[in-house]
């Protein structure tokens, strides 16, 4: 796949330069405040209490703190299924509308694209009153032709299948974009030359396009993933976390703690857990798509 | 197409960079311009610009600029700005948003001359409320609400119940009873009731079983007593005899759409209720009613405030403002157009309609402990209930049983109160 | 039929099905934008409204300073859109096509803070808001955001596969590195500038959380907040949020369809054939 020539550029000037707009507002906006952040994580601190500094002990009730595991456990279900299934449906939607040869092609696109141009408040309202137990149309409907009502959002599991769905729902389009743009960088006289071999539809599949497509495949899925890991909206719209603690993911307990509770310090101790956890998790899927990001 | 494009982007920029031109503040005159910082459960910011706008134009040289901002982060924006060192000249709170914020405010004893002159013309649930630990009294209460229970009276007519006649005295034994036969003659209808999903609302039918967050004297969480986990187990007993939809504690849906949709015979919610049914409940008839006996009657009363802060821009100005619209005129005014009970006790409000409803929801005000008032009140409480709230559908769920519940919250709570 | 014929057929088929499926929550939001409030709870529920109604609309426009916050958010989603879009190509640029020391490091620091959930830093965040004088300013939500991890990410994916020999080429005809970066990668960027464009449009468009942090001044709010406004204590003002909700789509849509040409007319034709 690699190629391009692995000629690179040694400079030093010309690339911070380019780099520095963006360096100067993460630094400013992000790492400092993130810094601080850390710093926070061994303090005891409320919105209007003074700092206490604790070492550790946020990090040790982090450890016996039930709920925290729970809404760990939670946001690995969560991002496993929905990570995994966004790349499918992506995939298959952008399969279906990659070639440019069908008609309506172009509108298709945007058809699937819209929901992705809603902000996720408003697509957890819509969605309520679609999957609402006693108002939502669908039970409504079901119970209309004499069925029972389906429990989406009260039943401890079918509430975060529900949100999975949703959240599959609104963001697939996105990444069917990302998708087809990267199924168009590949060259079409390999179908062709495919073709000509007489290779079967899946074979061209697996041998051609899977292969070629993967970094792009590697794009969705950290992308994808990272926003998995910081569903927040939806979450906090379509069950509030509920029922119990079935849809509770760790974002939604940092941020109870933090501005409920008024433990900051705490709070930060969370957050500092799940941004390892993210890194981790990024980190392994870089490493299991080998060396192909290494382009030296 | 491209340039199209451009061309398009660069005129939309042209047109809203003027908008937001016109937006910028004018420095040169020495006018004050009030922040104030505002939500709305329904009409209530119209409504109040419109009461004040005798005053504002009495008043040429102030101006407000009102900033609404979402309920659900409201209490985080306000903190940001406190904390920041930027808080608003004025701000609209609730009961919950004092108990978070009451160390911010700025009393009302250092502007005034006579304290309790002022404090005597409010009721004395939102005189105690609006109190600091110093007995300084540090907001205006704007309006007074309460929990009650209004009812679909078309359902129990259907099954020859008189609602009004029963109500009076009956006791939550009594309502399961009647509750089963309204159901029976309205196949329609789904559930007997729907309680908020907010602790506030529990605790309403908590106290009426005698239980309690905190101590007596407020010292530490205790709510792990006989009466709560009484009302725990009944709690779930009435969700699993589907007397009580699951859908509102399980699954975030709103009972006041079940009871405008007419599955639910009656809802336990705040007095503003009344105004949402007001307006759209057109296919049967409603009406507020005493809620049932537990060992005791009780309601949970609430409020709303203006204050301002310690270190606001405007203050003089801004303690001016809330005098006047805390008087009686603009009070009256503005209960009226919001469907609010007033908080004045000279108030006379006469509401375009429902005044009889209102007057059940005074009633249970009148019944209720004073007790209830200082638990609500509780910075720490204000730090556990949402953990209360997910506690208590874990019984509901069946995850943990109503002792659990109850020792958990406790285990949870004390750290806040040491 | 013939085989093709059918494979056509059943293709059209899936597609029409699966944005059927797509497009309902949303055709339901816009159409009960058009119901009056009673309605929208009165069993039987009614998917088309049985009385249409403009008041919705016309009562949410009244609300609050309605073209202040149109414009606002259209002013801030505009020009945060150019600069997301050049800072972020240059960036991707520099880690696509350059070794330097530090590279691999800024790259992962980047990508890293693509992690930290916004709602736990936001305290911080609002403090250095605060010295630097950008509270209650549009550029407050314009310039913290613009440097998004995401853009440049992609960016550098897209820019990755450009061919080196054409920056070689041009470097040994004499040019510049500014002028090989906005004569020859941005001309054969437009995919990937139409792409982020598009993002950051909706991003910015969608914002909720920064103006929420840096706006205090009702005149600098944007829709988002107009939105949520409607969401009160324990009762929604559904009416107005549907029909609000349903405005603030259309300057979305309108761009997607403005750039669609380009975002999805190909990566520049033999990018990646190098």
């Amino acid at each position: 796949m690699k190629s391009h020539s692995k000629g690179n550029f040694h400079q030093t000037a010309a690339p911070l330069l380019f780099l520095l707009p963006n360096i100067l507002i993460f630094g400013t906006f992000i790492i400092i405040p993130a810094i601080q952040g850390l710093r926070m994580s061994f303090t005891e601190w409320g919105v209007f209490t003074p700092v206490r500094f604790i070492g550790l002990d946020n990090f040790k009730e982090l450890i016996a703190d039930e709920v925290f595991w729970k809404t760990f456990s939670n946001t690995l279900v969560y991002s496993f299924f929905t990570v995994s299934l966004i790349m499918v449906y992506s995939l298959a939607l952008a399969l279906l509308l990659y070639r440019n040869t069908l008609k309506g092609e172009k509108l298709f696109r945007s058809l699937f694209y819209i929901p992705s141009l809603l902000s996720m408040i408003t697509v957890g309202i819509a969605w309520r009153f679609i999957l609402g137990d006693e108002m939502g149309i669908i039970n409504y409907l079901l119970r209309q032709s004499g069925g029972e009502g389906v429990r989406w959002l009260t039943d401890t599991t079918l509430s975060m299948v529900s949100i999975i769905g949703v959240s599959i729902w609104a963001q697939a389009g996105y990444y069917m974009v990302v998708l087809i743009a990267g199924l168009q960088a590949i060259p079409t006289e390999l179908y062709e030359a495919s073709r000509i071999d007489g290779a079967s539809p899946p074979k061209t599949f697996f041998f051609i396009t899977m292969p070629l497509l993967k970094s792009t495949l590697l794009v969705v899925m950290v992308l994808a993933t990272i926003a998995s890991f910081k569903a927040y909206e939806l979450i906090s719209v379509m069950t509030k976390g509920g029922p119990g603690y079935a849809t509770k993911l760790i974002v939604q307990q940092v941020y109870q703690v933090a501005f409920l509770e008024d433990r900051m310090g705490y709070a930060s101790a969370m957050s500092i857990a799940l941004m390892l956890i993210i890194a981790l998790f990024t980190l392994l899927q870089f490493k299991l798509n080998g060396k192909e990001q290494d382009h030296e | 197409m491209k340039k199209l494009c451009v061309t398009l982007m660069l005129v939309m920029l042209a047109v809203t960079t003027l908008f937001a031109a016109g937006a910028k503040e004018d420095a040169s005159k020495k006018d004050v311009t009030l922040s104030v910082l505002w939500f709305n459960d329904g009409n209530e910011s119209e409504v109040f610009l419109k009461t004040m706008d005798d005053y504002l134009k009495a008043n040429p040289n102030i101006t407000l600029d009102l900033q609404i901002v979402a309920y659900n982060e409201y209490d985080q924006k306000l903190k940001l700005m406190i904390s920041g060192g930027n808080p608003p000249d004025l701000a609209r709170i609730t009961t919950n948003t004092l108990s978070v914020v009451v160390d911010s405010l700025e009393p009302i004893d250092n502007h005034v001359q006579d304290i309790e002159a002022v404090k005597k013309q409010y009721l004395p649930s939102m005189v105690a409320f609006a109190s600091n630990k110093d007995g300084k009294f540090v907001a205006y209460p704007t309006e007074a609400t309460a929990n009650g229970m209004l009812v679909n009276k078309t359902a129990f007519n259907n099954a020859g119940i008189d609602v009004d006649e029963v109500s009076k005295t009956w006791t939550w034994g009594e309502w399961e009873t009647i509750i089963k036969k309204v159901l029976a003659a309205n196949p329609k209808m789904k559930y007997g009731l729907a309680v908020d999903f907010t602790p506030h609302r529990f605790s309403t039918i908590m106290y009426q079983w005698g239980g309690h967050f905190l101590n007596a004297d407020q010292s530490s969480i205790n709510f792990n007593n006989p009466g709560t986990i009484e009302t725990l187990k009944w709690f779930k007993h009435v969700h699993d005899a589907a007397l009580l939809p699951k859908s509102v504690w399980l699954g975030s849906e709103n009972p006041a759409e079940l009871f405008q949709a007419g599955l639910v015979a009656g809802h336990i919610g705040g007095s503003w209720n009344i105004n949402t049914y007001n307006k759209n409940v057109k296919d049967f008839e409603w009406k507020a009613v005493r809620m049932p006996k537990g060992l005791i009657n009780s309601s949970v009363p609430g409020g709303k405030f203006v204050a301002s802060f310690k270190g606001s821009k405007n203050q003089a100005e801004a303690f001016k403002f809330m005098a006047a619209f805390a008087d009686k005129t603009h009070n009256e005014i503005y209960s009226r157009d919001t469907f609010n009970i007033p908080s004045r006790n000279d108030a006379v409000v006469t509401y375009p309609s429902n005044s009889e409803d209102f007057k059940v929801f005074l009633e249970e005000l009148k019944v209720t402990p004073a007790f209830t008032a200082d638990e609500w009140k509780n910075t720490n409480l204000s730090k556990v209930t949402t953990y209360i709230r997910e506690q208590i559908v874990e019984v509901l769920l069946g995850n943990i049983t109503a002792e659990q519940a109850a020792a958990n919250v406790d285990t949870k709570g004390a750290p806040y109160f040491k | 039929m013939s085989k093709r014929k059918v494979s056509v057929f059943l293709h059209y088929a899936i597609l029409i099905v699966l944005s059927l499926v797509t497009l309902l929550p949303v055709l339901w939001v816009v159409l009960s934008s058009f119901k009056p409030q009673s309605e929208l709870f009165r069993v039987p529920l009614t998917f088309i409204p049985k009385a249409w109604t403009l008041e919705n609309y016309l009562s949410s426009l009244a609300a609050g300073n309605f073209p202040v916050y149109f414009s606002n958010t259209v002013f801030v989603a505009v020009v945060s859109t150019f600069i997301t879009v050049l800072i972020n190509l240059m960036a991707g640029y520099a880690l696509a096509k350059y070794i330097f020391t530090g590279r691999d490091l800024i790259f992962t620091i980047m990508i890293a803070t693509l992690m930290i959930p916004l709602q736990v830093i936001m305290i911080p965040i609002f403090l250095q808001l605060k010295g630097l004088g950008m509270l209650n300013s549009l550029w407050g939500i314009i310039i913290p955001p613009a440097a998004t991890p995401t853009g440049v990410f992609l960016a550098r994916q897209y820019l990755v596969n450009l061919p080196d020999s054409l920056i070689e080429a041009a470097r040994i005809d004499g040019a510049r590195e500014h002028t090989i970066f906005f004569r020859l990668i941005v001309p054969m960027s437009k995919p990937i500038v139409a792409t982020l464009a598009i993002f950051s449009f909706m991003w910015r468009w969608n914002d909720y959380l920064w103006p929420l942090i840096v706006i205090t001044d009702n005149r600098r709010q944007t829709i988002q907040q107009a939105l949520a406004n409607f969401v009160g204590q324990l009762q929604i003002n559904w009416s107005n949020l549907l029909a609000m909700t349903t405005i603030a789509i259309i300057p979305v849509i309108i761009v997607f369809l403005a750039f669609q040409r380009f975002f999805f007319s190909g990566i520049a034709a033999g990018s990646v054939k190098g």
